[in-house]
């Protein structure tokens, strides 16, 4: 509890909201216990995230998501021009032998994928929020967004989510 | 506790796309009843298959020694991690479908733990030291693999499952690169116990005496782990219950069905 107290005051003062991953033992370096989560995103509860910037909305898995999964070694992807629903699975990431869905959180037609992500699926790992970002759709339903978390919310998830398993 | 129900086939030889069907079948369900917030139990299938090659989402078909449109059975591309292995009779096929928000939102754990059943069904029942290999997904006993391992996670209920051979003939191994593994190589546990020999009065006992009796065995001893581990309470249910729906044409690579 201490540790969480310390850790959200050092947080705040670098303005960057952090989650704990409370599966990880305290004997591991604290660079590795907490997640990212970036201001001006919307986040979906499956662990997606979205960031809307005129007609196009960028997708990909959040940093607590990748985390949760380890590396990942393969990535699928929908084509161009098909179309998405809101919470609805667009695509997987593998990673340890385990392929996991990705949802879409709003719905629209899909106009561009990350073709980096078939040579390097890591960008995922290390990059979740830029070059691990996954498709560019254009929404079909603007009130989708608005039904999404914010930051603040999408943290405080998170850690109810790992704390209560 | 948690409640699992349990479709028990292990003598049943079934056909990989019918059970490849129950599994979505049920998984589509019990996110029906997340939605609901009625899923209240996970579930178990275990059986054996026909002979049949399954690859992975991220599969590569250059692990496949023979020519497709030449094979010498079936071959699916499931939307499981992993690469590809055989599936066969002799071996034991579980599928546990398990939401893993009732257990750990953790798939390495999730792994490990599957891992686990079998390390403590070979040391209990045969006393097999097996281990896990680090980058390796499965069950080893020196460089042979045991068990093999591929999972599907959809909404956090991990379906697909684990492979053990029991008493698989193993040649059909050699078409394949099982698991994109070159260097190794893959075995059975009647292959590591050796034949039995008959009693010879110096008071020496077989482990076992004929193959299905070591089926049993291994059958008995997967389930008793694999309950005790995830700390579940075990349900009976009948085969008859499961559904078949039709899968998707694409996912057949060969002409043949198994």
């Amino acid at each position: 509890m201490a540790l969480r107290m310390w850790a959200s005051s050092t947080v705040n003062a670098l303005r960057i909201s952090c989650v704990s991953n409370s599966h990880l033992s305290p004997a591991f370096s604290l660079s590795r216990c907490f997640s990212t989560v970036l201001d001006g995103l919307k986040y979906a509860s499956s662990h997606e995230w979205v960031k809307h910037e005129g007609p196009v909305a960028t997708i990909g898995i959040t940093d607590h998501a990748q985390d949760h999964l380890g590396e990942v070694v393969f990535v699928e992807l929908p084509e161009p021009g098909g179309s998405v629903s809101k919470g609805g699975s667009f695509g997987a990431v593998e990673s340890v032998k385990a392929t996991s869905d990705v949802n879409s959180p709003i719905s629209g037609e899909v106009v561009e994928v990350n073709s980096k992500l078939s040579e390097s699926p890591g960008l995922i790992n290390s990059s979740p929020y830029e070059e691990g970002w996954m498709i560019k759709v254009k929404p079909s339903s603007p009130s989708d967004l608005e039904s999404l978390m914010g930051p603040k919310e999408y943290t405080k998830f998170c850690e109810e989510e790992d704390a209560a398993h | 506790m948690f409640r699992c129900e349990c479709f028990d086939m292990y003598k049943d030889v079934v056909p990989y796309s019918v059970a490849w069907s129950w599994q979505k079948s049920i998984v589509k369900e019990r996110q029906a009843l997340m939605e609901r917030n009625e899923d209240c139990s996970d579930t178990l299938i275990i059986l054996q298959h026909h002979p049949v090659y399954t690859l992975g989402t991220a599969s590569s078909e250059e692990n496949l020694n023979f020519d497709i449109k030449d094979a010498p059975y079936s071959v699916y591309r499931t939307e499981r991690g992993g690469e590809v292995t055989y599936h066969g009779p002799g071996q034991l096929v579980m599928y546990p479908i398990i939401n893993l928000r009732y257990h750990k939102m953790d798939l390495h754990w999730y792994l490990r733990t599957l891992e686990e059943v079998v390390i403590r069904v070979l040391s209990s029942m045969f006393s097999i030291k097996a281990s896990r290999l680090e980058g390796f997904t499965g069950v080893w006993v020196g460089d042979q693999k045991l068990a093999a391992i591929g999972i599907r996670v959809s909404k956090w209920i991990a379906y697909h499952g684990l492979a053990l051979n029991v008493t698989t003939d193993l040649t059909p191994f050699q078409r394949i690169v099982p698991c994109g593994i070159r260097n190794r190589q893959v075995g059975s546990i009647k292959g590591l116990l050796g034949e039995p020999r008959y009693s010879n009065g110096n008071g020496t006992e077989d482990i076992y005496t004929d193959a299905c009796q070591l089926m049993d065995i291994t059958h008995n001893s997967l389930l008793k782990e694999f309950f005790e581990i995830f700390k579940f309470t075990l349900h009976h249910r009948s085969t008859s219950d499961l559904k078949f729906q039709e899968e998707e044409p694409s996912s057949l690579l060969t002409g043949k069905h198994s």
